[in-house]
Order: structure tokens, then C-alpha cells, then sequence
């Protein structure tokens, strides 16, 4: 039965891809201006703008150079950038883990956000401390993220002569402030996304202290902490899993701005930068990696809950 | 994916007149049972006043330089200051909150619309129309958002009405999902079949049965995603995307000469961003709680483009 | 990160740095402190697009290869030198000398070194490195500098230390072309034939003062001394670590926080971030030297000359008169700058003031009522509508101005649209006159007049007004073959008093920003330009 879902989901993901990957391919070429253009700027002349497109392959017909990088794709080769010559797979080896590890921790902190939040405003749903301790999550999810991160870089410098990072520290240098150093950028993110699993598992918690079983343990004089823990967020977590897949593209669309005010060498600022120098095969490899990471995470998800909770519907 | 939104379930469809007496009562209901929705009520009520009545509500025009006043702080004269090119901020924020409403109401209509038919029509035609029209969706949620806004408003070019459109094909495809689930549970109520029997005709199924139990999801949808909506216009902002001058946004003054002259006028940043922060809480918070009011199963249905 | 290159260029058009010649090192620390070796210099970096000169205009790479690359000619530097000028001397070239109008030999230095690395491996630089160099920059496709040496008819080796070039015709800024640090800087063979062009960090090989050690995208580059450069006992200091730091709340924050020896904007900090941070700096860095350096950073106001209504002068000029100078000045750069003539007055040898350029003056000061009857009298007695195309370059001080300038010519009955577009649909359009009406935005900035004066000259890509005018053609035509300095300023002179009655671009004013620098910093001048490693190279630390 599993097995069959499982197949199935594969078989409909695939169709997703192909239409996501024509548009990742044609979206970038839309833009006006293209690469060529940027590489002369203001000395751009008519033929050495042909020269150049030539040169780098840009002027034969659209369909071939789609059907090129498909054949490329499917050799595992995600093309190099116009600019600088280095491979796709190659920028994201690096640039890959500090994305990663900067939505972990956002994901994180919104889960550690989220998930008390939510079960407290369910459990005292309509009481002061739910209004509270709600407004709080709403009103970290109402600041915009830049502002908060440039807030945070820019009062303790003038304040005290200090900031919160000095530089990008590698890995290999120094792993502990390597990772620390993500904590405060991991944070601003979690708040935003920190607000909707709150909301996901408040409205899941009352729906489920709703339910018979529920009841049931309230009539055996089981101490509330238990009741609510023990047998209703099991089952109202469940469903907050679901939301991961679109809250991992949320959390990546805000990573863009993140890493560039804490100067952070991710995916994010990577793939604005090419957008803005027309680098057709780093945005449309980036993409293309991305959305089938989040098409994956989504399968995952659908799994997951298809494994948690056996009442769904392998529909 | 999202398979959540298919627990929705349908509101029934009150064919009473709401006489002004129990609109009024309702609201006081409201008022007293959700006192956080009715906060966010009064801040995107104040917010709506503001855009509309700006031109008596301003002191100045937004674009008027008051001389010898460059980045005076808060006073008995300037509310909120003065900026850097001899502005009264109030007045900006004031007219601000008129550009912020209408990226936001016209953001929000369109893509509403859109997903309504996109996701009724989906929900009601079926078979291979929805398999379709469900991948597309699929494909392009599965892109971060900011993605596909960068690469729009890149082919587009800023501009405000362009804004609107791109950030309404973004809004359209996450809310198209949702009222398709909304709309396919409908379908299952027994009235749905009976009005089969009676011979009503598609059109009218939809229009008399189906698209008024989706109302509640689309309502709360468009409330919670004006929120976002506006964040999402400040986040473009600063990215240099969002509304060009002079046309005073929130988020351009924030994202801007605001985050600038933060050290030294802190007042430039501090009114619209708080500006920003209180309208978004509002849509919020009353989003909320009509979702606990009119469908308390609505649930986790994101918050749309936000940062 | 890879912003775009002229974006930036805005922001760090200032940067300047010199090291005082070396034949008058001796003498200027004679009774100054001894220089002590070692040290490093921390910089405000910046993530360049990739590592080839040749193929890039963007100044990320041009300034991180005056580190490690020389060149045949440089700028003097250091403290004597006034920011502002550039007086030319040998960096490969021990003299030259011009045998006729378009002849120029140079001799080179002996017993050069290349970086110890493979595949040159720290060989002797030779005439031939040379003329490689200069025929791989004349040659090769996507090389939008070319034009600077484009009367270069024939380089060739003379012998081992000669190099021989001949122009086609006479260009008296032939030397300047061969200093620019935007130009070329010499490289080897082997590096080309190995990896296939020079975008690499592998391939990054020089003669310069330092060597790159390391480069990581997005975060910085790493330069390490070079032990074998060519002077003897320079460069002083050992290391030199340029940290990429692109927001600009991060980047004040930054040096607020002691992060870095230098302006962070090329050394210089503009004006309005300076008067912020000022007071907190006294407390916070107190050891800090500054001085005020007027920056060639220019904006300008271009329009569709060759349609109406703008080939009419009076609507130039009305428009000119239109524009509040002063009000632009107090309102974005903090009441400091100086009004620009059509050569910045940042290059301080060949601007001229603007009282001093006769009847044109009058159009540098506001005068509405003016500007009315000339618009009447050309035919628009009630203006005309047109619109402004417009990029950002991510500032805002850009942004105020451009506002302030739609808000000038509304206030002569021209009613403009703020044509707003993303830096990539902008250069592809209005950067290379694809406009319809006017366009609004920086140029890019140089060290020499000559560069300045190309978006006069019919055909060129950068001419956004679409010039064509005899009497300018002509003298800049004679300006540059004429070799008598003091003729050639004269000539420029009238170039530029003809142009202020013109108005084919509306200047406006440059802003006055804020040379900073670590005390312990000693034997460095700021300057203008992109050769900060020539600023730095015989500077030391004391500390």
C-alpha cells in the first residue's frame, strides 16, 4: 500500500519537475538585457555584443540551448557560470551547507518559537496569557526581517563599539563560532516562520482537545499536563510536519536578504547576484536544485504523515 | 502535498439579510469574544481612513519640502519629523498607508479572484483538467517565492502596477490550492448532489452553492495574505524593487533614505516602520480570529509572501 | 558578492591610495620614522566578478590587481602627493622617452620577478610579457576598456628590456592609458595558455607588491607579501586581508567596531554616513586621521539631443537653470561639494571652477524665472511632459536626488515620469542611450579629463545624449594631439566653457567625502582612483 503511494507520488512529482524546469529555463531569459550586455556596460557596441554572445553560446535558437542543458542536467552537469567559470556544483559545494545550516537554525528556532507558543494559546485559549503570548509571535513576524537585522548589527556598534559578527568564519577555522555565528540571522528568520507553526498547531491542539479521547482522559482525572501533552500534541503535531516543504521555500526566499546584511556566503545572495548579472546557468542551476530539494521535501512530508497517521487517504 | 486543506470544511450558506442591528450586535460579539481580532479590526480600520482620507489627514503634500526643516525630529509642528529632503514624515506615512492599500487590496483582489476560479473550476471539472492545472500549481510553489517576484519584477520592470501583478500570480497560486481543497469538500455535501438532481446547470451549482461555502477560506485568506503582502512589498524595497519614488511607500522609506540616516534621524525609520509592523499585526490578528469565528478548521494555510 | 561593477564603482569611486616614489622614498623619511616591516592591513573588500582584467570593466577586480599586478607607468602616491592629481612615473619601466609624435619606447627594469607560482614560477618579466599583454588587451573579444589604447597600431620587443609602441596617430594621453590602472596590467603567457583566460584565482599571477594567497568568494582574499618585488625592501607591510562586507549597515557597524584600517568605501567614507558615525568614532577610534577628498563621482541629468524638444539650447538651458545645485548639495551630501563642469572638479589639474567658465556660468545657478522665457521662447511657454529613465544602484542617496531633480524641472512646467528599471534592463537601454527623453544617473569615474569628454564624441556607446557637434568633436580631436601641456589644458579649458553654454548633460554636483585612515597607517595619501595598492605599497604600520 506504502509502496504503491510511494510510487505514485514519484510518477506525479515528475511532470512538476518538467514544467519547473521550463520555467526556470525561460524565466531568466525574459530578463531584459542579458549577460553580454553587463560584462561591456557602457561600451557596449553592437558587434562586440555579437562577438561576445557568440562566443559564449547565447545566440543559437532558444529550444537548442534548452535541450542542451536538459542533456547536461541529465549527465549530472548543472553548466558554469558565464561570469567566473566555475562550475554550478562546484559554487554550491560551498555555498550549499551555509544555507542549510542557516534554515536548520531558523527552523529550529521556529519550532522551539512556535510550538510552546501554540500549545500555550490553546491550552488557555481566550485568556490573557494566550492574547499575549500571541501577540508576541505575530508581532516577530510583523517586523520586517531587514529591519530586524539591521537593528541588531547596527545599535551595539554604535552603542558599545561592537558587532555581532566579524566576518565570515569558515569551518575548517573555527567550527564552534563557524556555527554560533548563525544563531542571531537563524533567529530573525525562525521569528517570521516561528508565527505560522504557532498558528498550524494552536488551530490543530483545539481542534484535537476537542476530540472524544480527549474528553475521555479529562473524565479520568488525569492531570491536565498529561492530557494535553501525552495524548492531544502528539496528534496535533503531526499535521505542523506538513507545512515544512513551503515553509523551507519561505525560509529560503528570506535568506537572500539575511545573508546579505550578515554577510553570510549562502545560496541566497548567490542566486540574487546572478539573477541581476543575467548568469543564465547559475540561476537556472540553482533553481533547478532547489525546487527539486523542496519537491523532495514535500514527498518526504507526504510520507511522514502517510507513516504517523494511518488514517490518510493514499489518494 | 498540503493534503491538510482537505479537511476544510464548508460554511452554511445563511440566506438571511444581515439587518444593521445584528451586524452591530455581531460586532460587539465579536469585540468581547476576540478582543485581539478587534484590535486588529481597529488598526486596519485607522490604516483604511488613513488611505483614504489622506489629502485632509496629511499636513503637507508627501512630496513637498518644507524649507529649512531637513531632519528635524519629532514635534508640536512635525508628528514624526522631518527627513532628509525637508519632508513632514506624518504626512509621508499618512500617504503611505494609501500606496500600502492599494498594492495591498488591488494584490490581493486580483490573485483572489484568480484563485477562485482557478481552484473552484479545478475542484468542480476534475479528472485531467485538475491533474493539470494541480501540477502547475505544484511546480510553481515548489520555487521560492522570491524567485519568481525578482524574476518578474526583473522582466516587468519596478513600477507599482507591476508590483501589484507580480506579487498576485504569487498570491494566486498558493490560495488556488487552498479553495480547491475548500471547494472539493463542498462537493461532498448532499446538496450539491440534489441540486444535481433538480437540473440546476454547472454554472449555477457553482455560483449558488459552491463559491459562497468557499467565501470563509477566502476571506480569511485575503485578510492574513494582506499582511504578508505589505511585508513582501518591504522586503522588494530593500532589494530596490519595490515602489519607486516619488510615490511614498512604507517600505521604500524603511528599506531606503530611512535605514540611511537610521544613527542620526532615527525617527526616518522608526514611524514607517512601525507603520508596517502595526498594519501587518492587524491583518493578522483579525485574519485570526475570523478564522477562529467563521471556520476554526482553516488551518496552517501559511502566511503568505512575507520575508 | 558579485554586485554589479559600476554600482559599486558609485561607492567606491573614491578610492585612492599612493606610494610615494620610490627614488624619493629616501629622502621624504630621511627625518621621518623608519619604516618598520611586517603587519597586516585589514580592507573593506569586495567580491569581484572573476580575476581577468581584460574581460571585466567592474573596479572589484581593477583594485584587487593593483595589489598584485604592476603595470609599465603608475601614479605617484603617498603624502606628498595632493589627492586630486596624478603625476605619472615608471612602475616597469625604469624611462621612456617619445622619439616622434607617435613613437614611445620604454625600458624596462631589470631582474623582474614574477610570483613565485606555477606555471611562471617566479621567471624574469620580459619586453615580450609586455607586448603579449598589450596585444591580448587590444585583442581579445569583450574587452570594454579597449578603446583607452585603441591608437595603438603596432606594440613590439625591441630586445629583452625594450618595448616599442606605434600609435596611429598622435594621442597625448597615451601615457595616462598606459598608468590607468583600469588598463593594462602586465601578465604572462603561460597563465593564458594554461587555464584559458585569467578568471581564475590559479591564474592570478603578477609582478606586483603582493601575491594572493587565497580568495573565497563571497568572503574575501587573503594577499601575502611578495619577497621577490622588484624594489628592494617593499612591499612593507606583510599581509593584507580584504574582507567582502556589501550592506551598508554591516559595513558602518564594521568600522565602528575598529574591523577596518581604512575608509571603507576605497579608504574615503562618504559624506552622509561620516557626519553619522563622526562622534561615535571620536569615542570609539580615536586614533583615526582623515582628510577631505572631493570625489569624481558624478551624476548627470542626459537627454535625446538630436530630437526635440531637447536639441533646442534653451531647453538644455532652461533645463540647467532649472536644477537648484546648492538645494541638491545640502539636501545629499551635506551643504559639502563643489558644482561640477563637465570635467569633475574632482580632478582638480584640469576642472575648471565653475565662475571661471565665462558666459556658461550663469546656467550652474537656479533662476526659474529665467528658465521660463527660455522655455517660452523656444515654443513651450508651459513645458513639456518627458520622463526620467532611472536606476538605483542600491542607493539611496541616488534615489533623493533623482526625486529632487524631477521636482526642479517641475518647477519650470516640465512634467517628468521617474522611469524606474532593475540595473540589468538599464544598462541594456538607457546606459547606452536607448531612451526616449532623459536619463538620470552616475557616470562612470576616471582619473584622466580625456575619459570624460568621450560621451561627447559621436558614435560612442557611452554618448547617452546622442552629441553630434562639430565644433566639440574638433577640439577634442585637437586636444589630443596636442603633446604642449599647458596648450592641451587651454584647450580643454575652452571644451569645457563651451560645453557649460551647451548643457548636452546636466552635471550636478560632487559630494566632498572623508579620506580615513588608522594612524598607525604612516607614509599613505588617499586618492582618487582604483590604485589602492599603489597607495599601500611602501605605507607601513606602526603598531
Amino acid at each position: 500500500m506504502l509502496r504503491r503511494y510511494l510510487l505514485k507520488r514519484l510518477v506525479v512529482a515528475i511532470p512538476s519537475l518538467v514544467i519547473a524546469s521550463l520555467i526556470i529555463f525561460t524565466l531568466p531569459r525574459l530578463l531584459p538585457g542579458d549577460a553580454v550586455q553587463l560584462m561591456l556596460e557602457e561600451k557596449a557596441y553592437g558587434k562586440d555584443l555579437d562577438d561576445l554572445r557568440h562566443k559564449l553560446g547565447l545566440d543559437r535558437p532558444i529550444y537548442i540551448q534548452y535541450f542542451t542543458w536538459v542533456g547536461q542536467i541529465v549527465r549530472g552537469n548543472l553548466g558554469e557560470s558565464l561570469w567566473t567559470r566555475r562550475t554550478v556544483v562546484e559554487e554550491l559545494g560551498s555555498r550549499l551547507p551555509v544555507t542549510l545550516l542557516l534554515a536548520a537554525m531558523a527552523g529550529g528556532f521556529s519550532i522551539l518559537i512556535g510550538i510552546p507558543i501554540g500549545v500555550l494559546s490553546a491550552v488557555r485559549a481566550d485568556t490573557l496569557r494566550d492574547y499575549v503570548a500571541r501577540s508576541l509571535a505575530i508581532l516577530g513576524l510583523s517586523v520586517p526581517g531587514f529591519w530586524l537585522a539591521t537593528l541588531v548589527i547596527i545599535l551595539p556598534a554604535m552603542w558599545w563599539g561592537w558587532t555581532p559578527h566579524l566576518g565570515f568564519t569558515e569551518f575548517r577555522r573555527n567550527p564552534t563560532a563557524h556555527v554560533l555565528q548563525f544563531i542571531l540571522p537563524g533567529f530573525i528568520l525562525g521569528i517570521a516562520s516561528g508565527a505560522a507553526i504557532m498558528r498550524l498547531t494552536r488551530a490543530m491542539l483545539l481542534e484535537v482537545l476537542r476530540q472524544d479521547y480527549v474528553r475521555t482522559a479529562w473524565s479520568k482525572g488525569l492531570r491536565e499536563r498529561v492530557v494535553v501533552l501525552k495524548h492531544s500534541l502528539k496528534n496535533a503535531v503531526i499535521p505542523v510536519i506538513t507545512i515544512l516543504g513551503i515553509q523551507f521555500a519561505q525560509i529560503f526566499s528570506a535568506t537572500v536578504i539575511i545573508e546579505s546584511i550578515f554577510q553570510l556566503p549562502g545560496m541566497g545572495r548567490f542566486l540574487f547576484d546572478a539573477i541581476l548579472q543575467r548568469d543564465y546557468p547559475v540561476i537556472q542551476g540553482i533553481n533547478l536544485f532547489v525546487v527539486s530539494i523542496i519537491v523532495l521535501i514535500n514527498l518526504l512530508v507526504d510520507l511522514t504523515y502517510a507513516v504517523l497517521d494511518p488514517r490518510i487517504r493514499y489518494s | 502535498m498540503a493534503r491538510y486543506v482537505e479537511a476544510v470544511a464548508p460554511v452554511e450558506s445563511s440566506r438571511e439579510p444581515w439587518a444593521l442591528p445584528r451586524a452591530v450586535r455581531a460586532v460587539a460579539h465579536f469585540c468581547r469574544h476576540k478582543p485581539l481580532g478587534a484590535l486588529g479590526g481597529f488598526l486596519v480600520l485607522v490604516m483604511l481612513v488613513m488611505a483614504l482620507g489622506a489629502p485632509w489627514i496629511a499636513h503637507h503634500d508627501y512630496d513637498y519640502s518644507i524649507a529649512g526643516s531637513r531632519m528635524k525630529p519629532p514635534s508640536l509642528q512635525f508628528w514624526f519629523g522631518t527627513d532628509n529632503l525637508s519632508r513632514d514624515l506624518w504626512s509621508r506615512v499618512v500617504y503611505g498607508a494609501r500606496v500600502s492599500v492599494t498594492v495591498g487590496f488591488l494584490t490581493i483582489a486580483l490573485a483572489t479572484m484568480v484563485a477562485v476560479a482557478v481552484g473552484v473550476s479545478s475542484a468542480y471539472i476534475g479528472g485531467a483538467y485538475d491533474m493539470a492545472v494541480q501540477r502547475v500549481v505544484d511546480a510553481w510553489m515548489s520555487f521560492p517565492y522570491l524567485i519568481i517576484i525578482l524574476s518578474l519584477m526583473a522582466v516587468l520592470g519596478p513600477g507599482l502596477l507591476n508590483l501589484i501583478l507580480s506579487l498576485s500570480v504569487l498570491v494566486a497560486a498558493n490560495n488556488a490550492r487552498v479553495i480547491r481543497g475548500a471547494a472539493l469538500s463542498v462537493m461532498q455535501n448532499p446538496y450539491i448532489e440534489s441540486a444535481r438532481a433538480i437540473g440546476s446547470g454547472h454554472l449555477r451549482i457553482v455560483l449558488r452553492h459552491v463559491v459562497p461555502n468557499v467565501m470563509a477560506t477566502v476571506i480569511i485568506l485575503a485578510t492574513i495574505g494582506l499582511g504578508g503582502v505589505i511585508l513582501a512589498e518591504s522586503a522588494l524595497s530593500f532589494l530596490g524593487l519595490g515602489v519607486p519614488p516619488p510615490r511614498p511607500s512604507w517600505g521604500s522609506m524603511l528599506a531606503g533614505s530611512g535605514r540611511s540616516y537610521m544613527q542620526r534621524a532615527p525617527w526616518m525609520a522608526i514611524f514607517p516602520g512601525l507603520a508596517i509592523s502595526l498594519a501587518v499585526f492587524g491583518f493578522n490578528m483579525l485574519g485570526d480570529a475570523l478564522r477562529d469565528v467563521l471556520d476554526p478548521r482553516l488551518r496552517g494555510t501559511g502566511t503568505g509572501p512575507g520575508r | 558578492m558579485v554586485r554589479l561593477s559600476r554600482r559599486d564603482l558609485l561607492k567606491a569611486g573614491g578610492g585612492a591610495l599612493a606610494a610615494v616614489a620610490v627614488p624619493h622614498l629616501a629622502s621624504t623619511l630621511a627625518h621621518a620614522q623608519t619604516p618598520k616591516r611586517g603587519g597586516t592591513l585589514t580592507l573593506r573588500g569586495t567580491d569581484p566578478p572573476h580575476l581577468d582584467h581584460m574581460l571585466t570593466v567592474s573596479f572589484k577586480t581593477h583594485v584587487l590587481m593593483s595589489f598584485t599586478h604592476s603595470r609599465l607607468l603608475k601614479h605617484k602616491a603617498g603624502p606628498a602627493v595632493a589627492s586630486g592629481t596624478f603625476p605619472l612615473e615608471g612602475d616597469l619601466a625604469e624611462s621612456w622617452t617619445q622619439p616622434n609624435e607617435t613613437t614611445y619606447v620604454f625600458k624596462l627594469r631589470k631582474g623582474v620577478r614574477w610570483h613565485n607560482k606555477p606555471p611562471v614560477n617566479g621567471r624574469e618579466l620580459t619586453a615580450e610579457d609586455v607586448r603579449y599583454s598589450v596585444e591580448r588587451f587590444l585583442t581579445i573579444q569583450g574587452n570594454a576598456n579597449a578603446y583607452m589604447l585603441k591608437t595603438v597600431e603596432r606594440v613590439e620587443a625591441v630586445d629583452r628590456y625594450t618595448v616599442k609602441f606605434t600609435l596611429k596617430e598622435p594621442f597625448a594621453w597615451f601615457p595616462d592609458m598606459v598608468a590607468t590602472p583600469m588598463a593594462v596590467a602586465i601578465i604572462a603567457r603561460e597563465c593564458v595558455e594554461k587555464f584559458g583566460d585569467l578568471k581564475k584565482p590559479e591564474a592570478f599571477i603578477g609582478t606586483g607588491p603582493w601575491m594572493l594567497d587565497s580568495l573565497r568568494p563571497g568572503l574575501g582574499q587573503t594577499l601575502v607579501r611578495h619577497p621577490g618585488y622588484f624594489v628592494p625592501g617593499l612591499p612593507y607591510i606583510d599581509r593584507v586581508e580584504q574582507i567582502v562586507d556589501e550592506d551598508s549597515a554591516s559595513r558602518i557597524a564594521g568600522f565602528l567596531a575598529g574591523k577596518y584600517d581604512v575608509g571603507f568605501d576605497g579608504g574615503l567614507i562618504f559624506r552622509t554616513e561620516w557626519v553619522q558615525i563622526r562622534d561615535a568614532l571620536k569615542q570609539k577610534r580615536p586614533n583615526l586621521r582623515t582628510a577631505d577628498v572631493v570625489t569624481n563621482i558624478m551624476s548627470h541629468l542626459s537627454m535625446r539631443t538630436d530630437r526635440p524638444p531637447f536639441n533646442d539650447l534653451r531647453v538644455r538651458q532652461a533645463m540647467s537653470l532649472a536644477v537648484d545645485r546648492k538645494d541638491l548639495m545640502d539636501a545629499t551630501s551635506e551643504g559639502t561639494g563643489m558644482f561640477n563642469p563637465p570635467v569633475p572638479a574632482g580632478l582638480k589639474e584640469w576642472s575648471l571652477p565653475v565662475e571661471q567658465l565665462g558666459e556658461g556660468a550663469r546656467y550652474y545657478k537656479r533662476d526659474v524665472p529665467e528658465a521660463k522665457r527660455l522655455l517660452a521662447s523656444a515654443g513651450y511657454p508651459n513645458g513639456f511632459p518627458g520622463s526620467v529613465c532611472f536606476t538605483t544602484y542600491g542607493s539611496s542617496i541616488l534615489v533623493d536626488q533623482a526625486q529632487l531633480m524631477l521636482k526642479y524641472l517641475k518647477d519650470v512646467g516640465i512634467e517628468t515620469k521617474l522611469d524606474q528599471k532593475e540595473y540589468g534592463a538599464y544598462a541594456a537601454s538607457c546606459l547606452v542611450g536607448k531612451f526616449d527623453s532623459m536619463t538620470f544617473g552616475p557616470q562612470t569615474t576616471f582619473i584622466e579629463p580625456d575619459n570624460y569628454l568621450n560621451q561627447y564624441m559621436p558614435g560612442e556607446a557611452k554618448n547617452q545624449s546622442h552629441v553630434n557637434d562639430p565644433i566639440v568633436t574638433d577640439l577634442i580631436v585637437r586636444e589630443r594631439r596636442t603633446f604642449d601641456t599647458a596648450k592641451r589644458r587651454e584647450l580643454i579649458n575652452e571644451i569645457q566653457r563651451y560645453l557649460a553654454k551647451q548643457q548636452y548633460y546636466v552635471q550636478i554636483h560632487s559630494g566632498l567625502s572623508v579620506a580615513v585612515w588608522e594612524s598607525a597607517l604612516k607614509n599613505y595619501g588617499p586618492n582618487l582612483g582604483y590604485d589602492f595598492g599603489g597607495r599601500v605599497t611602501a605605507a607601513w604600520l606602526d603598531r
